[in-house]
């Protein structure tokens, strides 16, 4: 049983480091876009306050949520990769 | 200086192409002729080639292990060991080493009517290390050249090296935006700073001269 401990401590490390960094990336990315969608549309309003304002759509948003496929897709994977070695 | 860049660009890839080639599954297509079970002695080196199964105390230094012969189709021997991976690398998860001991001693023909099979395994089989490729599945084949597609090392490869395109391109990027200039930053205000050590002692050895009698 203690493999199993192993790889799911291990596991669960290397998804919260992915998903962090995957998050952190994907935010600064939506801002430099909000940035440059502002500067297309003709510099109206305050800059920081349209940017704000698009990356509260951002954080409810469902692409955000599929960051969280970080910590389901290698599990199903391992469950299929079980199947098919063991059961097939 | 190129010349080690080089080396160890080299180095890189080789290692890289090794491990993969040693982890990611393969299929033979093999005549599987008898089956035996051998004591090991596992207290080297070469214990990085043996599983390491769950239900086994891990300082056993030999233990017994399950061997499958087989002859490939061009009439060249393979010998395969049969282990369980369980949780541990390779992520195979094959826990049916039993099984799959049964499934091969079913498979078992003779030269005169032989019975095909593909055998999926991963790993080298040396003989000056005495080391064997791990088994994970047999399925029975039509004939001695069946043909068969690894669809699961295309997939993988493929999406194993988009990521890594997708990392090095966006470090790349990061590079020239952030830490390039960064350097140049750094550079400009080292030269400034001697600049101005260069003035300032032109001005002290000026008034020190301004001292002297003409």
């Amino acid at each position: 049983m203690f493999g199993v401990m192993r790889l799911v401590l291990v596991l669960l490390v290397l998804q919260t480091i992915a998903y962090v960094a995957l998050s952190l990336y994907s935010r600064a990315v939506r801002r430099s876009k909000l940035r440059a969608r502002w500067r297309e549309k003709g510099r109206t309003g305050d800059e920081e306050a349209f940017v704000v304002r698009g990356l509260k759509a951002y954080d409810s948003s469902f692409r955000r949520k599929l960051i969280l496929g970080v910590f389901i897709v290698p599990w199903v994977a391992i469950a299929a990769l079980i199947y098919v070695v063991n059961f097939m | 200086m190129g010349y080690v860049k080089w080396a160890f660009i080299l180095i890189f890839w080789i290692t890289l192409g090794a491990f993969l080639q040693y982890t990611l599954p393969q299929h033979d297509v093999v005549r599987i002729v008898n089956t035996y079970e051998e004591r090991q002695e596992l207290n080297d080196w070469t214990r990085i080639f043996w599983a390491v199964p769950d239900d086994q105390s891990a300082n056993l230094i030999n233990r017994d292990v399950q061997f499958i012969q087989a002859v490939r189709a061009n009439g060249r021997p393979i010998v395969y060991r049969n282990e369980d991976t369980g949780w541990s690398w390779p992520p195979y998860f094959k826990f049916d080493t039993a099984n799959l001991y049964t499934e091969a001693n079913d498979a078992i023909s003779t030269k005169d009517a032989p019975e095909w099979v593909s055998v999926t395994h991963y790993g080298w089989r040396n003989e000056f290390l005495s080391i064997f490729p791990n088994a994970v599945s047999i399925k029975p084949v039509e004939g001695p050249d069946a043909r068969i597609i690894p669809w699961f090392n295309i997939i993988f490869l493929i999406i194993f090296f988009a990521i890594l395109w997708a990392i090095w391109v966006r470090w790349r990027r990061f590079r020239v935006a952030r830490i390039d200039p960064m350097i140049e930053n750094v550079e400009d205000g080292f030269y400034a700073a001697g600049e101005a050590i260069d003035e300032r002692r032109g001005r002290f050895r000026r008034w020190l001269d301004s001292w002297k009698s003409k």
